[in-house]
């Protein structure tokens, strides 16, 4: 054990050295990347997160290629249109069996300096709360066995939640804690383009805030919606102290809900997308004050999430109204600010590019850039927002505290 | 305060529907529901062809009325100039193609028109004209030359300068720009203006101000491919603007967002068109569409003292499936209404008289064979408004 501490913090030293100097970067030897995804098929997310590392992608405006090397992947399953055997092929690396065998090449020892987890897409179940059980966790914890087993640790990225299951997600910070390695994990959203480039005042008071999209339902919608609202919220004065309770509601009720409709006015002016007579004859609507949004929106759904300080802030679902994420709060002194998140389009999907590099800056410097609490906090969320099956839930478990990262982290360069 | 609109067809997602449609019906504007502080009181359309919806608005919005003539609608049906502004919104509709290719919109004579009922009421209103003034150049300098001489505000042009840019940046002001090049998407005589007003948003910022163009050579075809492997335009500054499109073809199947060879582009783009040309002060700058490659307008330049290149992407959230609504026409009308209100035009019409005139020598070098023309006649000088008037709030 004591020699395991001691490569560690020396791993963790030459990580921070090699970063601080760019210009010698390149003439490092290029980081080992492991990848273990659910699928690799065209636009999932192992395919367009994976491939960043193999073809680079664009950040700051040139083709940024880090100084890594994709050596093995893991995929879970191989359905049709299965691209890691020919990616393997051209990239000349393996696709190994197991996870072990891919976080040690084939070889008896760890062989990897990062581990990208990507589970999302693919076949799994769905439990009684419409959250699919992706093995984010135990996909994690083959990893943690390897890391233990082999005497060193090294930085992992978590693609979405950490799991559907908070107390999954709780261990797997945990452990990371425990062994000492960084981890990164969470949605694009928070890193994405901004529309306006709008950022929470440091420090902030935030009175409420609302975020507005196309989801509820669906944990894996919602869980990018939760995230993006979480990385704007835990900015506000006294930092990120967890959730009290949350609650969903569905149908009427979720119009008189005590959330303030000039927040959903000011996000609604942000969104690209309006539906209804906009389809139809291109017009812009003004969806509250014409009635459109309720007659658009018949199924809404809200999450009601009571901050432990105190702070109210609703995620509301208004599929059949519009397409895009869209967030307002009302912050003393500064009034109502709102901004898009800006979802670009696909096949590029560019703001996996922008969450890629922050991966990227983790795997080379061992620091992550923004903490994984927000991660766990916004599992925990997404969780208890589908087990509250219309009544409020106390959420003690979700006694999270973080500070946010000082600098802003969303792509803005 | 009281505006007239004159448009070649209301259709949907045609300029004027944009245009009108933001004016009648309000726009999300800086975080909440903007209703421009104006009436919009009449309506001048030239055509009506199948899916026009001018006698929907008129029918929602009593207040605004539909006439047969741009001097009834001018005058309300009297006989003195009645309205506080005007906005001429001739893109779209069905009108004859000149030899050389360009649509034959009416601007010149929805101009022409306007300006006889000012001379006849012996007042002058503030004009706002969507895109550029004319095909025709000497049209256009025309115009140009009846708002100075008559002094009345002139706005015009593309929604490019105005729009939102990923990021978040501006020109500094006085930057010794040395060459700048624009990857944008479309054809010519049309969407070739809007990269061309991308350009000049930026360049027009630099040290000392517009002197104008000396010269412009078209590329298209083996010439232009030839150009590209000779570097007529830098590579680097090429592939810094490609860096910040989020709508690259993916040039091999199964991957979704690589960087794409020569050749690769030469597979995607079948109609590659360059407007090379340089100011009057020495720096160069490039429009280049490669439909099939992009579909979004970046920009990219090098600075003197800075050794990355300036670049961003103009975003116009375009609802050909990636939105619904066209929301980059919400500032071009937010400026609009700010000349209305103030008499004052946010931004010199110079620019657009030189984008004009760009657009019309791109034309007639492709059409004479792709050879380089000398631009006397846009010698245009000019300088830039003080305060940035791109969408950042």
């Amino acid at each position: 054990m004591q020699n395991w501490n001691r490569d560690l913090s020396r791993r963790s030293f030459l990580g921070t050295a090699a970063i601080a100097s760019t210009l010698s970067a390149q003439t490092e030897r290029p980081k080992r990347i492991a990848i273990i995804t659910t699928i690799y098929r065209y636009l999932s997310h192992g395919q367009h997160m994976g491939d960043r590392f193999l073809v680079g992608y664009p950040h700051d405006g040139e083709w940024h290629k880090p100084n890594m090397q994709v050596v093995s992947l893991y995929v879970d399953q191989k359905p049709e249109g299965d691209l890691s055997a020919q990616r393997a092929q051209q990239f000349g690396f393996r696709v190994y069996p197991t996870i072990a065998e891919t976080l040690r090449c084939g070889t008896d020892k760890l062989a990897v300096d990062a581990v990208l987890i990507v589970a999302e897409h693919g076949e799994y179940p769905t439990n009684s709360f419409g959250q699919k059980l992706y093995p984010r966790f135990e996909f994690f914890t083959e990893c943690v066995k390897v890391f233990e087993r082999d005497g060193r640790a090294v930085p992992v990225y978590n693609d979405k939640h950490l799991s559907y299951s908070f107390d999954k997600a709780q261990r797997m910070v945990k452990e990371s804690k425990r062994l000492g390695f960084p981890i990164l994990g969470g949605s694009s959203l928070p890193v994405t383009w901004r529309l306006p480039d709008v950022e929470m005042p440091m420090g902030c008071q935030i009175e409420e805030a609302l975020m507005v999209g196309e989801n509820g339902g669906d944990d894996a919608m919602d869980f990018h919606a939760l995230e993006g609202m979480q990385c704007m919220v835990e900015r506000r004065r006294g930092g990120e102290t967890g959730v009290r309770s949350v609650q969903t509601i569905q149908g009427d009720v979720v119009w008189n809900a005590g959330w303030s409709i000039d927040l959903l006015s000011a996000a609604l002016s942000r969104s690209d997308t309006p539906l209804g007579m906009t389809v139809k004859d291109g017009r812009t609507q003004d969806l509250i004050a014409t009635g459109e949004l309720r007659r658009l929106v018949t199924q809404p759904v809200a999450y009601l999430v009571e901050y432990r300080d105190g702070l109210r802030a609703t995620m509301l679902n208004l599929r059949g109204a519009l397409r895009d994420f869209n967030f307002a709060a009302r912050v003393t002194g500064h009034g109502v600010m709102s901004t898009q998140f800006l979802l670009t389009p696909e096949p590029n999907v560019t703001y996996s590019a922008c969450l890629m590099n922050k991966v990227a800056e983790m795997f080379a410097t061992r620091r992550a850039p923004y903490p994984i609490e927000r991660t766990l906090l916004t599992s925990g969320i997404t969780e208890a927002c589908h087990r509250s099956q219309g009544k409020r839930l106390d959420t003690p478990q979700l006694a999270v505290t973080y500070a946010a990262p000082k600098e802003s982290q969303y792509c803005r360069s | 305060m009281k505006l007239a609109a004159i448009v070649t067809v209301y259709r949907k997602y045609s300029h004027a529907q944009h245009i009108v449609d933001r004016l009648l019906e309000g726009y999300g504007w800086n975080g909440s529901y903007h209703h421009p502080p104006m009436e919009l009181v009449s309506l001048y359309v030239d055509q009506t062809p199948e899916g026009d919806l001018s006698r929907d608005r008129a029918a929602r919005f009593p207040g605004m009325k539909i006439y047969p003539s741009i001097a009834e609608a001018l005058t309300l049906g009297g006989n003195k100039l009645a309205v506080d502004g005007v906005v001429i919104v001739g893109e779209h509709g069905s009108y004859p193609k000149t030899p050389k290719g360009q649509v034959q919109y009416p601007r010149y004579r929805f101009f022409q028109e306007t300006v006889q009922v000012f001379k006849a009421s012996g007042r002058s209103v503030p004009i706002f004209n969507d895109k550029h003034l004319s095909w025709n150049w000497e049209w256009a300098k025309q115009m140009y030359d009846t708002s100075r001489s008559m002094g009345f505000p002139f706005l015009a042009g593309s929604s490019l300068p105005v729009t939102w840019r990923i990021p978040s940046l501006e020109m500094p002001r006085n930057a010794r720009v040395k060459e700048a090049v624009t990857v944008c998407y479309g054809g010519v005589d049309s969407y070739d203006f809007h990269g061309l007003e991308t350009l000049q948003c930026m360049l027009e910022r630099r040290a000392g101000g517009e002197t104008g163009v000396a010269w412009l050579q078209a590329y298209r075809g083996d010439k232009f491919w030839d150009a590209m492997r000779r570097n007529v335009w830098s590579k680097r500054l090429f592939d810094a603007a490609l860096c910040r499109s989020h709508t690259l073809t993916p040039a091999r199947a199964g991957f979704n967002d690589v960087f794409p060879t020569i050749e690769d582009m030469q597979r995607l783009v079948k109609n590659p068109v360059a407007y090379q040309y340089q100011h009057v002060d020495g720096p160069v700058a490039t429009m280049i569409l490669m439909s099939g490659l992009v579909r979004d307008f970046n920009f990219a330049a090098t600075l003197e003292g800075r050794s990355a290149p300036l670049s961003t992407q103009m975003y116009l959230p375009m609802p050909d499936g990636r939105t619904t609504l066209a929301n980059f026409f919400s500032p071009l009308v937010h400026n609009a209404e700010q000349m209305f209100l103030t008499g004052k035009a946010p931004y010199p019409i110079e620019r657009t008289l030189l984008t004009t005139g760009l657009t019309a020598a791109g034309v007639d070098s492709l059409y004479a064979g792709q050879s380089k023309l000398n631009t006397p006649h846009l010698s245009i000088r000019y300088q830039p408004s003080d305060e940035s008037t791109f969408w950042r709030s």
